[in-house]
């Protein structure tokens, strides 16, 4: 019915062309395939992003054990949360990570990047040896891997006793667990690296040429021209990697075993959050847990934002 | 992460939400339809365990399908942690498996959500209970309504490895020993100073005080009735500091199995890898512990007499059987659970691995050679049977987490980032939350 009826339409307006008429029905019909383009991805975005996400900020107001029906208890899941001294460890512990293991590892991917660009020769080779580590560090078995070797007997730990330290395994000491996700962390630093050589290429090398010849050093360069003219990537880098350093989760969950464990020195927020949710069944706690953390995120993203024009310089900008 | 765990919450939330509220009036599919025993019927299974559990169940189940031609048995399987996850999942949206494997610390939790159908229609019926004994049905019952029905028993012993015991020349404790007996007997094996051929210390075992079943064996020895029936605890925070205390000096010593290593043997531990004299275990471990350890020769004893002279022990009703209150089978699968409960040829295969067979039959049929595992378990369980004297304590509800608590705070307390008044009243305000 609702074809014929197009069809009709259709075939009037054939019989009457007006251009206009004509333009704005194939914007119509344009838009409308660029719905039906979209659907899937919308489709999933509102049922499975956006919908769970409304859902879970009802449920942070909630007791809910998944058994019985989720009872309205206002903000006591976010009174319990300050009460809480694992929820304050959990904080720690992750604000440690993201300000530890950040730098640390944007200063390798940094080193790296500017190594690279200088490379005359096979600088796709090393490009993709360097960028390796992160395309399987994600994984489940490369944290199984990393245990292996920082467990008791394990290869870092006879390295360390061939050198006269017998630290005995990282995994069991609650003061080496966080020195051990670093590393992990710091060896993936493969996709800002990639990003930062595509900046590092950006930089006109008459800017070098100029400074050379005003008698510039090494160092003077790095400062002075190459940071600056890398400050928008830099930008970039420091709030995706910082954001990432927020939701580590499968590494922490396959190390400690799903438990925090050694002594809760690896009790990720998003750890934390999983048990509290999938172990204790507590799911009211668990969405206000996510709540605070998408609060916290959205904060500091904000902030860096804010400060970002005192010390981002975008290219052909008046000063 | 951030993404994924928001998603995924949601998702399971929004699913949860979803499927109760429609859910709601599917349930009452008791039509008058008179059951047909010859109607195909596909019926789904679940249990936790290791490959070795599953193999025995394929067979089973095997053997269970050549029987009853009409029903199909689908059976999944995953480790104890992730069964949990899903079945608390499946109960959000009324979908949990026609049968399961079940575990006294949920029961409660699930029972009083009308999560778990009452066998007790079809006791009699499809169910034959007659080789039960009472008091062990009487543990399956919530409420008046039978929910589970246990397959095997399971009691707490004390294995010792005398390979060990002969390198370190200290002689295992005799039978009547106490608490601070065996603490003697761990130190005098750590303080032996012998090693292992790879190099390692021997310890005499590991803090047997950060278990939380053995705190409770150690409740009923003292007298105490763990949890009170609506759902209170039967015993103070005294009581678990004085309890948590009976190490404290091992513990300053460094005389028990040092935590740091033992977290980095998981899944094994410290008895397993022939590195620590003694471990207090449930009896059905001895055929992990022989197959991961390597040693033949794994000897079990009756747990520590407590303060008041008597042992005081209790058989746990263990791998108990339950229906999903939303099958649609109910009958089908209650013939199904009295296969398992009470075939000869089940209990044949699955050996003491799930601890001893409740029903006398499956007992008989277990091929028990001389010196065997299964043997020296049903052994023992015959020779403690004069220590057995209590009532396994029925968990309350939200057991589950505060075992798990139980559980992470002791490692901290090992590690010396709690102190033991720490321990405690961090216990008691996460136990408060999770059993209101």
């Amino acid at each position: 019915m609702a074809l014929t009826d197009r069809v009709t339409r259709t075939g009037g307006l054939t019989a009457t062309p007006s251009s206009s008429a004509l333009k704005r029905r194939r914007r119509g019909a344009e838009t409308r395939a660029g719905y039906a383009f979209l659907a899937p991805w919308l489709l999933g975005f509102l049922a499975l992003t956006a919908g769970p996400m409304l859902a879970s900020l009802y449920l942070a107001f909630t007791n809910y054990n998944l058994f019985s029906a989720p009872e309205w208890i206002g903000l006591d899941n976010f009174r319990m949360l300050l009460a809480d001294p694992r929820f304050a460890q959990s904080a720690k512990v992750t604000v440690i990570y993201a300000l530890v293991g950040t730098p640390v590892k944007l200063v390798a991917a940094l080193a790296v990047a500017m190594l690279l660009n200088n490379a005359r020769r096979g600088q796709g080779f090393y490009r993709s040896v360097f960028y390796a580590p992160s395309l399987i560090g994600a994984s489940v078995s490369i944290a199984i891997v990393w245990k292996a070797m920082f467990i008791d007997r394990g290869i870092v730990d006879q390295i360390g006793q061939n050198l006269g330290f017998d630290a005995g395994g990282w995994v069991g000491n609650p003061s080496m667990t966080m020195p051990m996700f670093v590393l992990l962390a710091t060896w993936q630093f493969g996709a800002p690296m990639v990003i930062f050589l595509a900046g590092l290429k950006q930089i006109p090398a008459e800017l070098y040429e100029a400074s050379s010849v005003d008698g510039a050093g090494p160092v003077r360069k790095f400062f002075s021209i190459t940071l600056p003219m890398l400050s928008p990537v830099l930008f970039f880098n420091l709030l995706l990697e910082t954001i990432n350093s927020f939701q580590v989760f499968a590494s922490a969950f396959i190390i400690s075993g799903g438990t925090g464990g050694p002594a809760g020195s690896t009790l990720f927020y998003t750890l934390y959050l999983y048990m509290r949710g999938f172990v204790d069944f507590r799911m009211g706690y668990a969405s206000a847990m996510a709540w605070v953390l998408v609060v916290v995120v959205g904060l500091l993203t904000l902030i860096f934002f804010r400060t970002s024009r005192y010390w981002v310089h975008y290219s052909g900008e008046a000063k | 992460m951030k993404r994924f765990t928001l998603k995924s919450m949601g998702v399971a939330a929004a699913a949860a939400l979803v499927l109760t509220a429609c859910s709601g009036d599917a349930d009452d599919t008791d039509s008058g339809e008179a059951y047909d025993p010859e109607a195909p019927v596909t019926l789904t299974f679940t249990w936790w365990g290791n490959d070795d559990r599953a193999e025995r169940y394929n067979e089973a189940i095997a053997l269970f399908e050549e029987e009853h031609e009409n029903i199909t048995v689908q059976g999944t399987f995953v480790d104890w942690d992730g069964y949990w996850t899903g079945r608390s999942t499946e109960a959000a949206g009324r979908s949990l498996p026609d049968v399961m494997q079940f575990d006294l610390s949920y029961m409660r939790e699930y029972s009083e959500n009308q999560h778990l159908l009452d066998l007790s229609p079809y006791m009699g019926e499809q169910i034959d209970v007659s080789g039960f004994d009472d008091a062990l049905l009487q543990s399956g019952v919530i409420e008046d309504a039978q929910v589970g029905l246990p397959t095997s028993t399971n009691t707490l012993a004390l294995f010792y490895n005398p390979n060990l015991l002969e390198q370190t020349g200290v002689d295992a404790p005799g039978e009547d020993y106490t608490w601070e007996d065996f603490n003697e007997f761990i130190a005098a094996v750590t303080d032996a100073g012998e090693q292992t051929p790879e190099g390692e210390a021997i310890y005499g075992g590991g803090d047997y005080t950060g278990t939380f079943w053995f705190f409770l064996q150690w409740l009923v020895q003292e007298g105490k009735t763990p949890f009170n029936d609506d759902g209170s605890f039967g015993f103070t925070e005294e009581d678990m500091t004085t309890f948590l205390e009976l190490t404290a000096s091992l513990r300053d010593a460094e005389q028990v199995y040092p935590v740091a290593r033992g977290i980095q043997l998981l899944p094994l531990g410290g008895f397993t890898v022939n590195e620590s004299a003694s471990e207090i275990s449930w009896d059905n471990f001895l055929a992990g512990y022989v197959a991961d350890s390597g040693t033949e020769d794994i000897q079990m004893m009756p747990v520590p007499t407590g303060s008041g002279g008597d042992k005081a022990m209790f058989f746990k009703p263990s791998m108990l059987l339950a229906a999903g209150a939303n099958t649609d089978n109910p009958e089908a699968a209650a013939t199904f659970i009295d296969f398992l409960l009470n075939e000869p040829e089940v209990g044949r295969i699955f050996g003491t691995s799930k601890g001893v067979p409740a029903v006398a039959a499956q007992r008989d049929a277990m091929e028990l050679e001389e010196g065997s595992i299964d043997a020296t378990v049903v052994e023992y369980e015959e020779a403690v049977a004069d220590h057995v004297t209590e009532p396994v304590p029925v968990p309350v509800k939200g057991f589950g987490s505060i075992e798990a608590e139980y559980k992470r705070l002791a490692e901290e307390l090992a590690y010396g980032s709690v102190t033991v008044d720490e321990f405690v009243e961090l216990w008691f305000t996460e136990a408060e939350m999770a059993t209101q």
